[in-house]
């Protein structure tokens, strides 16, 4: 048998040793290494479908969580009213400021510019032939122009759309003309002694004008300021175009017809 | 296209204005909103291949005793008296209300529904049937949308008559 060197001896002795003081050590070792190994695993599997989960989240941000935000944001202004006006009122007080002091300014020239030529001798000179001396209506009618909106020619009784012009896009007309018409009922039926009719109407910038005959009326929406001058012309329009349709019946069951003769009247002579 | 004036009228809260939401716009709405006067609404419906323009006023009242303006009733085509089948007042006076709507519409004719079918039975029904003095024309549920194209293709063709 082969004799062990002393030196052999020792590393058994050691290698004994450290195999009995470090088990608890390497058992923990083992745990480990297995947790790592695990997680590594884990890691790997996890990681595609949180990398997608971001993606989702990242593009439908505003979808999930949008409205709650928008909850938060109206909750926290409405509670801290106050703080958001202080902070608001230097940025918003200038910009308002600004706004009003250049809506001013183009107010102004353009004053000064209808002032300029309508005291142009040959302006004064003209309105004195034409017989038109109410300067301010002048001014006034070229800073705030008036224009048409719509025009309607209504049934009296029924409240139904013979023929209209617009120049926007109401959602339904037939259902204006019929409203319109439940309204006039009703005020007359409500304030007017007898035999008196709604006349005018008047909402923001809007004035609406009723213009009433036998069996229809006109009503004619004007936005602007409208000046005598132009009520004038305008009372005379509509009394014209009354006339060619209660003499020549056709106009009323023939809207096509009449939708062109409107734009005639109202539209190309104001032009 | 031919336009038409039809009238719906009857007392607060029998479903006129359900019947039209249910005939225009296809809802019904729970809530109960009162008519403040009149309401117009328009629907195009085809008879017999022609397009109509119904331009249905929601009159509430039948200006009776209430304040409804008479000229609401004016120039109109056709006209639907509406009553509720489960409230015995709103067609007890009904001969008196039909009345009232002829001399103020000029129409000889009105058609007669009975709305709210969903809150009673069969029996129930048959009930108010032989009740009510005059002939119901449809009986219908706007809540269910029960007869109420039915009620009306049957106006349509009252105001082209």
């Amino acid at each position: 048998m082969k004799k062990q060197t002393e030196d052999n001896k020792k590393d058994n002795r050691f290698e004994l040793l450290r195999e009995l003081l470090l088990v608890d050590d390497r058992e923990k070792f083992a745990a480990l290494s297995e947790e790592i190994i695990l997680r590594e695993k884990l890691s790997k599997r996890v990681q595609p479908l949180v990398d997608e989960k971001i993606e989702d989240l990242r593009i439908n941000f505003p979808e999930y969580f949008g409205p709650t935000i928008t909850e938060t944001i109206k909750i926290q202004i409405r509670d801290s009213q106050d703080e958001v006006v202080e902070a608001l009122y230097p940025i918003m007080g200038k910009l308002i400021k600004k706004s009003i002091v250049s809506e001013i300014t183009k107010l102004s020239d353009s004053i000064n510019r209808t002032v300029k030529e309508k005291f142009s001798v040959q302006q004064i000179v003209a309105r004195f032939l034409k017989g038109k001396n109410y300067d301010a209506g002048v001014i006034l009618e070229q800073v705030f122009e008036p224009f048409i909106e719509e025009v309607f020619v209504i049934e009296k009784d029924s409240g139904l759309l013979v023929g209209n012009y617009t120049r926007g896009s109401i959602a339904d007309k037939d259902m204006v003309s019929g409203m319109l018409t439940a309204i006039k009922s009703f005020a007359e039926d409500a304030f007017s002694k007898e035999h008196q009719n709604l006349e005018d109407i008047k909402f923001d910038n809007f004035q609406l004008t009723i213009k009433n005959f036998k069996s229809i009326y006109i009503a004619i929406a004007t936005s602007g300021v409208a000046t005598l001058a132009f009520k004038d012309n305008l009372a005379d329009t509509v009394d014209n175009l009354a006339e060619i349709i209660l003499r020549d019946r056709s106009y009323l069951s023939d809207e096509v017809k009449l939708n062109a003769l409107i734009e005639r009247h109202f539209i190309d002579s104001n032009e | 296209m031919i336009a038409k004036k039809v009238l719906l009228v009857g007392n607060f809260g029998v479903g006129k204005t359900s019947l039209i939401r249910r005939f225009v716009l296809n809802q019904f709405a729970e809530d109960y909103i009162s008519t403040i006067g009149v309401r117009v609404s328009a629907k195009v419906v085809q008879y017999e291949n022609t397009a109509i323009k119904l331009l249905i006023w929601d009159v509430a009242g039948t200006s009776g005793d209430e304040k409804i303006p008479k000229a609401y009733f004016l120039g109109a085509s056709a006209a639907m008296f509406v009553f509720d089948v489960s409230r015995i007042e709103t067609y007890l006076n009904i001969d008196h209300h039909l009345e009232s709507i002829k001399t103020l519409s000029g129409l000889q004719n009105i058609t007669i529904v009975g709305n709210k079918k969903d809150l009673l039975t069969q029996e129930e029904l048959q009930l108010v049937v032989e009740r009510v003095s005059v002939n119901i024309d449809l009986i219908t549920s706007a809540k269910e949308d029960e007869n109420v194209e039915n009620a009306f293709l049957e106006l349509a063709s009252q105001a082209i008559k």
